[in-house]
């Protein structure tokens, strides 16, 4: 037949290479990137400010600061990747390219954490800077000798990518981005704030189970030993909020990829 | 080829295809006929694997869509228009499903020229008129130089130097040897470019023979008295005057 390529299947690097094509072809996905980055630099920032010598904040806790509302932005950008393919119909091309289906939803976990990867170090490199003058000017300095430093500051990428995760889940679970990223918000950010108003048993033990338990990535060593002494739940210790996220990632796109391999695709 | 075997498929208590049985052949342009709701859109996408079929059999060449193991190659699909991102330019949609299969960017900038959107390539297809979102669509369909084609509604939005261009195209592609399966509702246009109909209502088979054979059976001067014959019964919407034309 004329014109005819050679003939080649499906194969999971071709299916990574069509989604990051898809990622980054969206002029809304590298905004909002870039967005995050932002929100990120200049809520650490203002934060920073209010920041005294005597608050116990430690320097790595100003810059990572803005986690609190860049985690909304990784969520998001999560959340219209994973919903994207059914709100605008651009399922019915990729699963006729791709019948099995489940190598899409693999490789926009990878081209979601990758991407998420990136924003969050900019974000985390712009927070650096942008917080420069508040950790110069009488603020706590970043020391890499306090324990947990290095690994705070490596926290806010793990987490960010964790949130991310957790949006391409639940939009791909839920087919919807509003519903996706409501729930997203409540689970990794609300809850745990509401719960924090009524403190107690079961409801410290629901928090500690909440997605959001992943933000103690982002504690040096001596804030998340006044987490555990503070709270009447489970005392999550180091990792533990990294595997209760973990968790929540692999369990959500578990069930998203049961639904997108077992359901019909509109 | 395309072999629908006594298909079915419901959604909780609605029968949206009840046991239909066609095939569609190499070297033929297949039309596919149905009122409003017959089941021709829930029929074709059972064939492409994006719905699973209650009970029966689609194959494409023998294989089930799910198990070939180049899809575009096998088979173009067009079934909406609207199978795109908004914010995603023409050439970047067709790239990212040509990567998919290792096809190269010459054969996207091919099909780009192909049908007629050279000039739009870079825009995005949220700006896309009806007409040009079809033409992206059979793009897509025609990127894997498939042996089969299955396109719903090819013409829709099209003005007549497309539907002029998709009659010789689906002609040309049947020339080659190639499987045509086409649904419309313009009458005219298939009768000019169909070697066969298959027509359904209510999602099962009414009629499937040669446009002729179909017309001569019913007794009726042209293929749209016959299609309104055949589905007296199987129509939900139906005018007045549409009923008259069938009497």
């Amino acid at each position: 037949m004329r014109g005819a390529p050679a003939r080649r299947g499906v194969t999971a690097g071709r299916v990574l290479s069509a989604e990051s094509t898809k990622l980054v072809s969206v002029p809304a996905h590298v905004w909002l990137a870039l967005g995050t980055v932002v929100v990120a630099a200049v809520t650490a920032y203002g934060l920073g400010l209010f920041v005294r010598p005597g608050d116990a904040r430690s320097g790595s806790w100003v810059v990572t600061s803005g986690f609190v509302l860049a985690q909304v932005g990784f969520l998001v950008l999560g959340a219209v990747v994973g919903s994207g393919e059914h709100t605008t119909g651009t399922a019915r091309a990729t699963f006729t390219a791709v019948p099995r289906r489940l190598p899409v939803l693999g490789a926009q976990t990878v081209v979601v954490a990758a991407a998420a990867l990136v924003t969050a170090a900019a974000g985390l490199g712009a927070s650096w800077v942008a917080t420069a003058g508040v950790r110069a000017g009488g603020g706590p300095a970043v020391d890499l000798a306090v324990p947990g430093t290095a690994r705070a500051l490596a926290g806010f990428v793990l987490a960010s990518v964790a949130v991310a995760l957790l949006g391409l889940g639940l939009g791909a679970l839920l087919r919807r981005p509003a519903d996706a990223i409501v729930g997203g918000i409540v689970l990794a950010v609300v809850g745990d704030h509401l719960l924090a108003a009524n403190p107690g048993p079961v409801t410290d033990t629901v928090r500690a189970l909440l997605p959001s338990a992943g933000a103690r990535l982002l504690q040096d060593d001596a804030a998340l030993a006044a987490l555990d002494d503070a709270t009447r739940g489970p005392q999550l210790g180091t990792g533990g909020g990294g595997l209760v996220v973990a968790v929540w990632v692999v369990v959500v796109l578990a069930a998203a990829a049961y639904r997108l391999g077992r359901h019909d695709v509109r | 080829m395309i072999e629908v075997e006594a298909l079915s498929k419901r959604y909780g208590s609605t029968t949206a295809v009840d046991g239909l049985t066609f095939t569609a052949r190499p070297g033929t342009v297949t039309g596919f006929l149905g009122p409003n709701g017959a089941g021709k859109s829930t029929t074709m996408r059972v064939v492409v694997g994006l719905e699973r079929a209650t009970s029966g059999r689609a194959t494409v060449d023998g294989r089930r869509f799910a198990d070939l193991p180049a899809p575009l190659h096998a088979v173009g699909v067009m079934l909406d228009a609207r199978s795109v991102h908004p914010g995603r330019t023409a050439y970047a949609h067709l790239l990212a499903m040509a990567r998919t299969h290792g096809i190269g960017k010459a054969r996207v900038r091919e099909v780009l020229a192909q049908t007629g959107l050279e000039s739009a390539a870079r825009r995005r297809a949220g700006t896309f008129s009806l007409g040009m979102g079809q033409r992206l669509g059979i793009a897509g369909a025609l990127l894997g130089d498939p042996a089969t084609l299955i396109l719903d509604e090819p013409v829709n939005g099209l003005d007549p130097d497309g539907v002029l261009w998709v009659r010789r195209l689906v002609r040309e592609l049947a020339a080659e040897g190639r499987t045509v399966l086409l649904s419309s509702h313009l009458m005219h246009e298939l009768a000019l470019c169909a070697d066969r109909v298959v027509i359904i209502g209510r999602g099962r088979l009414l009629a499937d023979a040669p446009v002729q054979e179909i017309v001569d059976r019913t007794g009726s001067g042209s293929l749209e008295e016959a299609y309104l014959q055949l589905t007296t019964d199987a129509v939900e919407y139906r005018t007045d005057a549409a009923s008259g034309g069938a009497r």
